[in-house]
């Protein structure tokens, strides 16, 4: 025993490195969260965390670095790129002490994963997350009986409410290796089904009958395809009509318009110098234009969407979306597993692009990048959408989606034949339906919003100065000349729009805002609206999309699929705007 | 006497046992492993369209019909 202990509290030159390690979704962000008081985002499916997220803890006197990682179901044979990272991690010595979070419900799997965690030769403890929902399902397990046959610290726990962390600090000093009695003959499977009969109890209890009855209802398509529609129509209304309309409209006519931007504009009327003027309170300003925008249009439609996402990614709804949209995927060259990236490309593609990395091949992750990319609007953009066309007629709306909708299709179908490489086959876990915990939600919804302040807010107001520039310098008319022959002659659209879509290339939805404010001025009749805003939204969503695509696919594939999707955008834009003319429809 | 018969053409509700999973190239069988779908586990079909959703040892799992002609299955 004591040659495989490793002493761990001592004077060293770094702070130890603790990895958490585990099966996807059994709560390793939430262990993470209570040990580092650092909140990592949790969510009720796997592939929440496609990236190493490090905090600090302090163990006994000792401060450590913990590091939370990609769910992984094997460290072996063919894996997906989120969890080769967690492979990479251990195998590079990025981890001095692992903790495998399992979950208490499954533990033949956590044991084939702990089976392969052993020949990392690290010191390990086994937390047994969840036991609270393993009794209730009859399952019970010998952990002291476990702990002296794998020879390190087992833990039972309910990681949300904090039961055995406690424990779990205790018991870092002790780590030890895992006494390893797996002949070499015997594969990780059939060791871990051995142990995992010796040491669990099952009087197979089927789980309460009113989550049986809902996961029932959401998955069978007779049921679940209504509730789908069901929820898309509360998500409609409580997004699109009391965040976009209530809120948006109490905030901007009475805090915006009745109070700060006359203030702001009386307080600069004493600024001497116009050209300061101007660029706080005039047209392109930064206080009536850009704060205006940021926090009267888009906070509100923001946090209620998050809000309503964060809800329904807890309650574990959405990898049961796959089972109806499989088929369609696969004619896009994808599987039904792609419905998570793109759905929550829907609260920001930014981060939808990385989470491509659940999915399996290359091709398929270039495909769905080029379409989150393309077709799926995200929640800023959805607020202008929604501000804009909610105005004018929900078939205006209804068009714009249909149009976006149908270009996802078709290019995914072009691509899935065009591009090289195979699509991987469908096998997707599906998480249990659980009641959100409303603590969760709320810190899950505060730092989303928190980010949405502190990233795109300084940007709109870059951009707006620029706008603000190029308009003093007269590039902008330049520009508006140049681009007449598309904006106005294809497009349709009047020429001062131009200006509108060169904000929309920092990010699509501050042109919208552009476009938002020329509704309103009456300078866009309604068909204009619908045709400049369906560019605007197969525009590529943000200057940090772009960036965080030439991260995770390179330079080259980031500049065909930038000028891929821009051709598609002005194309569709000028065959919408003909078809429209020709078809007299004025909405 | 034992029958065995693909995951694909079972009925919702019945159980069962993985018996072998057809390997391919693609690792279809390492992936399906890790999940714990693995000779001896035993399942529960619960859905058959428009994919097959099935219980086994307290995971559900989601593939489709190619996947489940690929798990063949003693049944109970």
């Amino acid at each position: 025993m004591s040659s495989r202990r490793v002493p761990l509290l001592r004077l060293r030159s770094h702070p130890l490195k603790i990895a958490l390690v585990g099966n996807p979704n059994v709560g390793k962000s939430v262990v993470f969260g209570r040990l580092t008081g650092r909140y990592a985002t949790v969510s009720n499916y796997p592939g929440t965390t496609v990236t190493m997220t490090t905090g600090r803890a302090l163990v006994g006197a000792e401060v450590c670095d913990v590091i939370d990682t990609p769910g992984v179901n094997a460290l072996e044979g063919v894996l997906s790129e989120d969890e080769r990272i967690t492979k990479r991690l251990l195998s590079t010595g990025g981890a001095e002490l692992v903790v495998q979070v399992a979950d208490a419900r499954n533990l033949r799997r956590a044991l084939m994963l702990t089976s392969q965690l052993a020949l990392t030769g690290l010191p390990m403890i086994l937390v047994l997350n969840m036991v609270d929902e393993a009794h209730t399902r009859g399952i019970t397990i010998d952990t002291t009986g476990l702990s002296e046959h794998l020879g390190i610290p087992v833990i039972e726990a309910v990681a949300p409410d904090g039961r055995g962390i406690a424990e779990l600090r205790d018991a870092l000093t002790s780590a030890t290796r895992v006494l390893n009695d797996r002949p070499a003959s015997m594969s990780h499977v059939d060791w871990a089904s051995s142990t995992a009969a010796k040491f669990r109890r099952m009087n197979v209890v089927s789980a309460s009958r009113v989550r049986e009855a809902i996961n029932r209802a959401v998955r069978e398509p007779l049921t679940g395809l209504p509730i789908l529609a069901l929820v898309l129509y509360a998500t409609y209304l409580f997004v699109g009509v009391f965040g976009a309309q209530t809120l948006v409209g109490a905030l901007e006519e009475g805090v915006f318009d009745g109070f700060i931007n006359p203030a702001a504009t009386i307080v600069a009327g004493d600024i001497p110098v116009p050209l300061i003027r101007d660029f706080l309170v005039g047209d392109y300003g930064l206080v009536t234009m850009g704060l205006t925008y940021a926090i009267a249009i888009v906070l509100p439609v923001v946090t209620t969407f998050f809000l309503m996402f964060g809800f329904l990614e807890d309650s574990g709804y959405i990898p049961r979306l796959a089972i109806f949209s499989d088929r369609l995927f696969r004619s896009m060259g994808l599987n039904g597993k792609a419905v998570l990236p793109m759905v929550l490309g829907l609260g920001c593609d930014t981060m939808a692009t990385m989470t491509t990395r659940i999915l399996g091949t290359p091709k398929e992750r270039l495909i769905a990048i080029t379409l989150l990319a393309l077709a799926v609007p995200c929640s800023a953009q959805l607020a202008t959408i929604m501000g804009i066309l909610g105005g004018i007629s929900l078939w205006a709306l209804g068009l714009l989606f249909a149009v976006v909708l149908s270009q996802m299709v078709v290019v995914g179908f072009l691509a899935a034949r065009v591009l090289p490489g195979d699509r991987s086959d469908f096998i997707l876990e599906l998480p249990p339906i659980r009641l959100p915990r409303m603590r969760n939600l709320a810190t899950k919804t505060a730092l989303r919003v928190r980010w949405y302040l502190g990233e795109a807010v300084p940007l709109f107001l870059v951009g707006t100065a620029l706008l603000f520039v190029l308009d003093r310098i007269g590039a902008l008319d330049l520009l508006t000349s140049a681009a007449r022959p598309v904006v106005t002659g294809a497009l349709g659209l009047p020429s001062e729009s131009a200006g509108v879509f060169v904000m929309g290339f920092l990010r699509r939805d501050y042109g919208a805002a552009g476009l938002f404010k020329m509704a309103h001025d009456g300078s866009l009749t309604a068909v204009q609206s619908v045709i400049a805003l369906t560019v605007m939204t197969l525009f590529v969503p943000c200057v940090a999309n772009l960036l965080m695509i030439i991260r995770e696919r390179g330079v080259r594939a980031g500049m065909a699929i930038l000028a891929a999707v821009t051709v598609i955008a002005l194309g569709t834009g000028a065959v919408l705007h003909a078809v429209l003319t020709i078809l007299k429809v004025t909405f | 006497m034992q029958t065995t018969i693909p995951l694909a053409y079972m009925t919702s509700g019945s159980r069962g046992r993985v018996s072998r999973v057809a390997r391919d190239l693609t690792g279809r069988a390492d992936r399906l492993a890790a999940l714990g779908v693995t000779p001896g586990a035993s399942i529960t079909v619960l859905q058959t369209f428009p994919g097959i959703v099935f219980e086994c040892d307290q995971t559900e799992v989601a593939v489709e019909r190619a996947v489940a002609r690929a798990i063949l299955i003693e049944r109970d």
